[in-house]
């Protein structure tokens, strides 16, 4: 039990005052002292816990006799704040030592109210409610741009006579119109790389079968033949959507397509040599008219799959 | 005029008799630091500190960019070489978020060394690991505002390592972009994510993080007796907070220092053909970069290991740690595990960082 303000405190012969305050120690939370004085303004004494023999409701009852109490040292206001002026941690929880309850009277109209976890719970309801026609419609506000159907504009991106070697990367830079919500239509660069593949590369990227291009619904919009010779990568790295570049390894004794970010490799015909993408390079569909003049449709497919994923 | 209160005097007075300032004042400095003030304290005044100053840098930043995709890149450049001191406030704003990274780096880390997240702190902890993700998620979305290229690829490749999470990753990376490419919508959500959504977020959670700091107190040496603790205990003013105060000078000097000798200079306007430009995430993501580029993380699955999976689980696990770790035992040298882990965790980052700036050589 913690000594009480205005306690009486007895020595082992006489009763020698009341408890005035009592000091605690900020580590441990503790009554670590007790204050004693006669209440009239007379010197008070500072009296350590292990001094106490035994604490009741209304009493501290010390070892040291009556005149033994000189020996301990005289209380210093100015050695001490009151708790109100400083904040230490869960002080409250340790501390009983209030001279009795304070207490503020319930008002009249709170006495004798009825049903209240109906109310609570009412609250929430009403509150949940008020949510409810919310979330769908800000949900779909906040979704309005997210899904847009796919662009299977053709693109002029300049003329085979570029290429000059057969399975060596070309790239193709072009302008590509997006016109976006609001804003005023405008141009991104973009690019692709072209080959002008050789038999073998060729069947390294067709494996004996058309490639096909869909749409949405699942539709055809486009078939890139097997036999035509010129093949288009997406600009886009497989792994995970950087620019990659054609590079000439002297160390590999081969020319390949090498992606900066995570160094994703591939060989020209686009299989993954070394490195972590999880899919060849994206072939788009292209098409070469007699004069040379190469067209392709700017399709993107998701990165860092291992199936194609149309996205654009 | 002797005995008579001033008119500030009087002013506190008024202000006092209403709402107890200085009950309210003493109870905020009056703050017991067992065993006393130390350096070791300095970490999380400084980020409120940082935390303030990118607030005004980045509203003053607001007075000229626009968050447009035909504009963004414009106005930045305006800022920069055209108004007044523009290239000292963007440079601050950015020197600002890095060393606001290496903070909270040193500040996580004190508090782990010290085992200040056990009981009763664990709430504090928990609250301080969203902090975390809170200036990551800053450092992120704050760099696509410029909209050059370093920016615009960054984010692409950022927001496609998010798109690689089970389930809902497809829909977090076309909400974050506002469709299925990076363009205006991106940088209008990046926009509003970047100063309305995460500073309110932030100041919430700080204030929560310093009440709940408050409640539970500050956890003091991890050594030494009650007696020789309560011996060099003292309150939180003057001595710790000179040592903030200090610690924020060396911070603010650090940072102008920095921006001084390394302004930020834009590259080319972003758009989807990164030219001769290597794409790279800022140098406090470049560990998680390197670590994609890894042979064991390939594929569909690897990336999901490590773009997802590991930062996830990691963030996971610190936040079990103290339901994990029930030791009462603080001392980080009886702590065997805790301190070979700390080791092996910070070893990792800067190996993979720092690997990743040699392979930068190798590829130009």
């Amino acid at each position: 039990m913690q000594p009480k303000l205005k306690s009486k405190v007895r020595c082992a012969d006489r009763e020698v005052g009341e408890v005035t305050r009592v000091i605690v120690d900020p580590l441990s939370r503790e009554v670590s002292h007790i204050v004693v004085g006669d209440g009239a303004g007379a010197l008070e004494r500072e009296i350590p816990a292990a001094e106490f023999q035994t604490v009741t409701e209304d009493a501290v009852q010390l070892r040291a006799t009556s005149s033994e109490m000189t020996q301990f040292p005289a209380f210093q206001r100015e050695g001490y704040v009151t708790i109100r002026e400083v904040e230490i941690a869960h002080l409250e929880d340790h501390l009983h030592v209030e001279a009795g309850e304070v207490l503020v009277p319930v008002p009249e109209l709170e006495r004798n109210v009825k049903r209240r976890t109906f109310f609570t719970n009412f609250t929430h309801a009403i509150g949940f409610l008020l949510a409810l026609p919310l979330a769908f419609p800000v949900l779909k506000y906040v979704m309005k741009p997210m899904y847009a159907p796919f662009d299977n504009r053709w693109i002029k991106i300049g003329n085979a006579g570029k290429i000059k070697a057969e399975d060596v990367g070309v790239q193709f830079k072009f302008k590509k119109s997006v016109k976006e919500a609001f804003m005023p239509e405008a141009e991104v660069d973009k690019n692709v790389w072209v080959l002008k593949a050789s038999p073998v590369v060729l069947e390294g990227v067709y494996r004996g079968k058309d490639l096909e291009f869909k749409d949405h619904s699942g539709q055809v919009i486009w078939t890139n033949k097997r036999d035509v010779p010129y093949v288009a990568y997406s600009g886009k790295c497989p792994h995970l959507g950087c620019g990659y570049k054609w590079r000439n390894v002297p160390k590999l004794g081969r020319q390949i397509f090498l992606c900066p970010c995570h160094l994703s490799i591939y060989d020209p015909s686009g299989k993954v040599l070394d490195g972590p993408a999880p899919r060849p390079l994206d072939p788009v569909p292209i098409r070469v008219a007699a004069n040379g003049e190469i067209e392709i449709i700017d399709v993107e497919f998701k990165a860092g799959t291992r199936a194609q994923i149309r996205i654009v | 005029m002797n005995g008579q209160p001033s008119v500030l005097e009087k002013v506190v007075a008024f202000v006092d008799e209403r709402i107890g300032l200085k009950t309210l004042q003493a109870k905020m400095l009056n703050e017991p630091v067992p065993g006393g003030s130390r350096w070791a304290y300095v970490f999380g005044s400084c980020l409120l500190f940082i935390f303030i100053m990118q607030a005004v840098t980045g509203i003053l930043l607001m007075f000229y960019y626009v968050p447009s995709a035909d504009h963004a890149y414009a106005s930045t450049q305006y800022i920069i070489h055209e108004v007044d001191y523009g290239w000292f406030i963007l440079s601050y704003h950015f020197w600002g978020s890095s060393v606001m990274v290496v903070m909270v780096f040193a500040h996580m880390s004190q508090v782990f060394l010290w085992g200040a997240y056990k009981k009763p702190r664990e709430l504090v902890w928990l609250i301080g690991l969203a902090l975390f993700g809170l200036v990551m998620a800053f450092g992120f979305t704050g760099y696509l505002l410029p909209w050059d290229q370093r920016a615009y690829w960054a984010t692409t490749v950022g927001v496609e390592i998010m798109d690689k999470t089970p389930l809902v990753g497809d829909f977090m990376a076309r909400f974050l972009k506002g469709g299925p490419t990076p363009g205006q919508m991106t940088l209008s959500r990046f926009f509003v994510i970047h100063v309305m959504i995460l500073p309110a977020a932030l100041m919430g959670l700080a204030g929560l993080h310093l009440f709940l700091f408050r409640k539970a107190g500050p956890a003091g040496p991890f050594r030494g007796s009650v007696e020789e603790l309560r011996a060099r205990t003292d309150y939180f003013f003057p001595r710790q907070v000179w040592k903030d105060v200090v610690a924020m000078g060396a911070v603010f000097v650090t940072i102008c220092s920095l921006a001084f000798i390394e302004p930020v200079v834009l590259l080319e306007e972003a758009t989807p053909d990164p030219g001769d430009y290597h794409p790279e995430p800022e140098w406090y993501f470049l560990f998680l970069f390197q670590m994609l580029r890894l042979k064991m993380f390939s594929g569909e699955l690897g990336q999901f290991v490590a773009g997802v999976a590991i930062p996830l689980g990691f963030m996971l696990f610190l936040a079990s740690l103290p339901f994990i770790d029930r030791s009462p035992e603080r001392n980080i040298f009886k702590r065997p595990i805790a301190l070979v882990g700390w080791l092996i965790v910070m070893t990792g980052i800067l190996v993979f960082t720092i690997s990743a700036i040699i392979n930068r050589e190798f590829l130009d």
